[in-house]
């Protein structure tokens, strides 16, 4: 059956209220660490279908690898039973069409094997014993189209070089192992700065030293920041954010929080056009995400923020390139210079917690110590906790360093420091 | 899955002419039926039908898998084309989908589940998955394979009404599909519907524990079975299985990972490279036993039968199944008063393990503290943490006389790659771990 095909049979089943979806995806992976090595080459197709139906209306959602098995589980889903849900206002075919991307050459090739490269990038970087536990690093593209009731037809190709590395140090009869997440431009590879921040989130654990204070500045690194913005994004997501946010005075007027998936795709799970959605401005909260739906229940129109993690789900709202931007960027060595006494957070040793309805949150990190902008030494492991509000209100400074980190999704963020936390 | 048997095996043969070398054809239809329920009404229905094919090689170390969408004998011979690094025509193999229908199984949780809700656990935000798999394997010089499971898994939110308020506490419950499994459901929706007395906060500090209710399945899923796993980096439990053939822990304890245990969730009864799987024994008379292995890292002993994929686009990983304590002696008062001060703890919400370093921890939701050999006060969330073989080496010679199926343990994820999974275990008491609240 051909996308047209389906498309058709849909509008037979529920006729001005159906969604299509289509992902092709071929990708090359290398394995290596461990005494492994293999290669990997997937060529894998997704098919997803959602349709409104009945009076009241309610939703269905179906998925298949191929055609055949997207009809068959519409056919099993229709006889199940679906909540009263109105259709939202689909949306058509964008005026301005996506340019088409430059053809990445590198997709069609296995990825390098930096394995050699990142062993002996790891060994000079860290005064510990570290190996190289496993590195993958995956090159590929997908091809996405979207189809509508409405008219939409939309199709883009997107382009994904990723990859995910460990590395076990090792001191006297203690050892720890770190792994890291990272995009690789198939041009020229970072592989001394993936050694660098896998060697210290391996070894600096390895200290024996507790937080020497209780309270006190808090710098993060990118990566740590990254992930504590990627943590919060949901309170971004839907008509009503927790209360804390808003305030007048949600967050620092240090910093701007924006969600812009525009330079990566051209438009969301549902084929709305992606574009620069800023979300907080001069301390206020300015802007919310909406996908479909929620930009039905809320009476608004979706933002471009239906994600589909997979096309095994439904698409739901969510970020999907939020990062944070200075108002005045500082580069990171004044950052860290400026520290009278607290703790720089440079890579975490646990997930990022968070109860956005509690307005709380919980990083356990490692890093070092600073006093008077100097660093006094590595620490073990700490552990910061509060409310994200005072967190967020908290923000002193950005650094000019903006970098992205997925997570799963792009987040990004420049270095931060954080007036006063309190550590344990 | 129709397959030309006889044409797979020849090719499969000239891909692994050493008698070590692997090749074989991996093929799945998954089916999910996922309906989320609050408040007794059904609704958001979901249905995934997926199928797809792998050809894998593997020779001296060197190992290459190809996947393709798809079943049957066209998308074998695609999967194995671009195994060769031969093109391929864009279209993706398809299939006829399978006859046999999920809704038949849906139909029959439609009927059963708003009558055990209703009567057990009114208020509630859960989501029920019914996943069916069928697999077929070719290895070469091996017969071909066929194996299929079917699932349940309900996990989300119960709401407990008692006189100091509405509590909401996380459910789950996993289980093979077919068997007799409504009263261990219904047994898990009143506990977990039941009103309690309001939680204090839990102190920070060193305490004994009861990992009471099948919840030491997850502490010994976490500080053995992941570090007995033959490719996981070197752990202080394998460093010091190497070191000395001693007892590492008490003599009474004895666990095994068993995949034929059908009745459970992480049961199989062939693995993912298609051998029929045998129990290891992780830890016998307190001492380390063998290691996890798939095909490739079996050795001379051969694959204990735990090569498991997440996906079929997934390489087989040596895997966890089924974690397995044999029960003691001790009853619940006896363990209650040997505890004397500390933590009764019947439910694990998740775990995680770092093998290189030892270090572990345990989520728990509700613990009740025991003081002078008696049920006190109530506790709130927290975790517990240590490191494995300090946690091995205190725990007490007295394990309660009743295994029970951990029935919250039901998926595991190492390196994003999720597998089902689950344990049973009697009642252990463990000295000195670490606890500080969830805030």
């Amino acid at each position: 059956m051909r996308f047209e095909d389906v498309a058709a049979l849909l509008e037979r089943r529920a006729a001005g209220r159906w969604e299509l979806y289509r992902k092709s995806a071929r990708t090359r992976e290398r394995d290596g660490g461990r005494g492994l090595s293999r290669i990997t080459h997937r060529a894998e197709e997704g098919w997803a279908a959602r349709w409104w139906d009945g009076s009241p209306a309610g939703m269905w959602f179906a998925a298949g690898s191929d055609a055949g098995g997207l009809a068959a589980a519409m056919d099993d889903a229709a006889r199940l039973p679906a909540a009263e849900e109105p259709p939202p206002d689909w949306p058509k075919n964008p005026a301005r069409k996506a340019a088409p991307p430059e053809p990445a050459e590198a997709a069609d090739a296995d990825p390098p094997d930096l394995a050699p490269a990142l062993s002996e990038a790891l060994a000079a970087a860290g005064s510990e014993r570290i190996a190289l536990g496993s590195l993958s690093l995956r090159a590929g593209e997908a091809r996405e189209r979207v189809a509508n009731a409405a008219g939409l037809d939309a199709a883009q190709t997107l382009f994904a070089f990723d990859g995910v590395a460990s590395a076990i140090a090792r001191r006297g009869g203690s050892a720890r192992a770190a792994r890291a997440a990272f995009r690789w431009d198939p041009a020229a590879p970072d592989v001394d700065g993936l050694a660098r921040r896998l060697a210290e989130a391996a070894s600096l654990p390895l200290s024996d030293r507790a937080s020497p204070f209780r309270t006190g500045q808090w710098l993060l690194s990118p990566p740590v920041a990254a992930a504590v913005l990627a943590a919060v994004s949901p309170a971004f997501c839907g008509e009503r954010g927790p209360s804390w946010l808003a305030r007048e005075e949600a967050a620092s007027r240090a910093v701007r929080i924006v969600d812009d998936a525009s330079p990566e795709s051209a438009f969301d799970g549902e084929g709305v056009p992606s574009r620069r959605m800023l979300l907080v401005e001069a301390g206020e909260v300015v802007a919310r995400l909406f996908d479909l739906r929620t930009g039905r229940a809320a009476g608004r129109r979706s933002t471009g923020h239906g994600v589909r993690p997979s096309f095994r789900v439904p698409p739901r709202c969510g970020a999907r390139r939020i990062f944070l931007e200075a108002s005045e960027p500082a580069a990171a060595a004044t950052l860290a210079a400026s520290v009278r006494r607290g703790l720089e957070a440079r890579a975490l040793t646990a997930p990022v917690r968070v109860d956005l309805a509690a307005d709380r949150y919980e990083v356990e990190f490692t890093g070092v110590s600073i006093v008077a902008g100097r660093e006094q030494g590595p620490l073990g492991g700490a552990r910061a906790s509060g409310r994200i509000s005072e967190l967020l209100r908290r923000i002193q400074a950005a650094g000019s360093d903006l970098a992205f980190f997925p997570l799963p999704f792009p987040a990004g963020s420049p270095t931060l420091l954080i007036e006063r936390t309190s550590f344990d | 899955m129709e397959w030309d048997d006889a044409a797979l095996a020849r090719e499969l043969e000239s891909l692994a002419p050493g008698s070590d070398d692997v090749a074989d054809v991996f093929s799945e239809r998954l089916t999910e039926i996922s309906i989320a329920w609050r408040d007794g009404s059904p609704g958001d229905p979901r249905v995934c039908v997926e199928t797809g094919t792998a050809a894998r090689r593997r020779a001296r170390g060197d190992e290459r898998l190809a996947f393709v969408a798809g079943s049957g004998d066209a998308a074998a011979r695609a999967a194995l084309r671009a195994l060769r690094g031969e093109p391929s025509d864009d279209a993706p193999p398809a299939e006829a989908p399978s006859t046999e229908r999920g809704p038949a199984e849906a139909a029959r949780w439609m009927r059963r589940l708003p009558a055990l809700l209703a009567r057990h656990a009114p208020r509630h935000r859960l989501r029920l998955r019914l996943l069916r798999t069928e697999r077929r394997i070719a290895s070469a010089r091996r017969p071909v394979v066929e194996s299929a499971r079917r699932l349940v898994s309900i996990e989300g939110i119960v709401v407990s009404a008692s006189r100091l308020g509405d509590e909401e506490r996380p459910f789950s419950f996993h289980a093979p599909d077919g068997g007799e499994i409504a009263d261990a459901l219904k047994a898990a929706l009143v506990e977990a519907a039941a009103p309690r007395d309001r939680p204090i906060p839990v102190v920070a500090g060193e305490t004994d524990v009861v990992l009471a209710n099948g919840s030491a399945a997850v502490l010994f899923h976490e500080i053995l079975a992941h570090p007995l796993e033959a490719d996981a980096e070197r752990s202080p439990l394998t460093a010091s299985a190497s070191a000395s053939a001693g007892p590492i822990t008490v003599t009474d304890l004895d666990v095994r990972d068993d995949p034929r245990r059908l009745d459970l969730f992480g049961g199989y009864e062939r693995d993912d490279e298609g051998i029929a799987p045998r129990a290891v024994k992780l830890l016998l008379s307190g001492r380390v036993g063998a290691r996890i292995s798939d095909r490739s890292s079996g050795g001379r002993t051969g694959s204990s039968g735990h090569g498991r994929r997440a996906a079929a686009s997934e390489p087989p990983q040596p895997r966890s199944s089924n974690v397995v304590v044999a029960a003691g002696s001790a009853t619940s008062e006896e363990l209650v008063r040997r505890l004397g001060d500390g933590l009764w703890i019947d439910e694990i919400q998740s775990g995680s393990v770092e093998p290189a370093s030892g270090a572990f921890r345990l989520a728990f939701h509700r613990a009740r503290r025991v003081r002078r050999g008696r049920f006190t006060d109530e506790i709130g969330p927290g975790f517990l943490h240590g490191e494995m073989l300090a946690a091995l080496r205190r725990i007490e010679p007295v394990l309660g006389r009743e295994a029970h199926v951990c029935r919250t343990l039901g998926w595991c994820a190492r390196d994003g790659l999720v597998l089902p999974v689950q344990g049973e275990a009697p009642d252990v008491l463990v000295r000195g771990l670490s606890v500080r609240p969830a805030r």
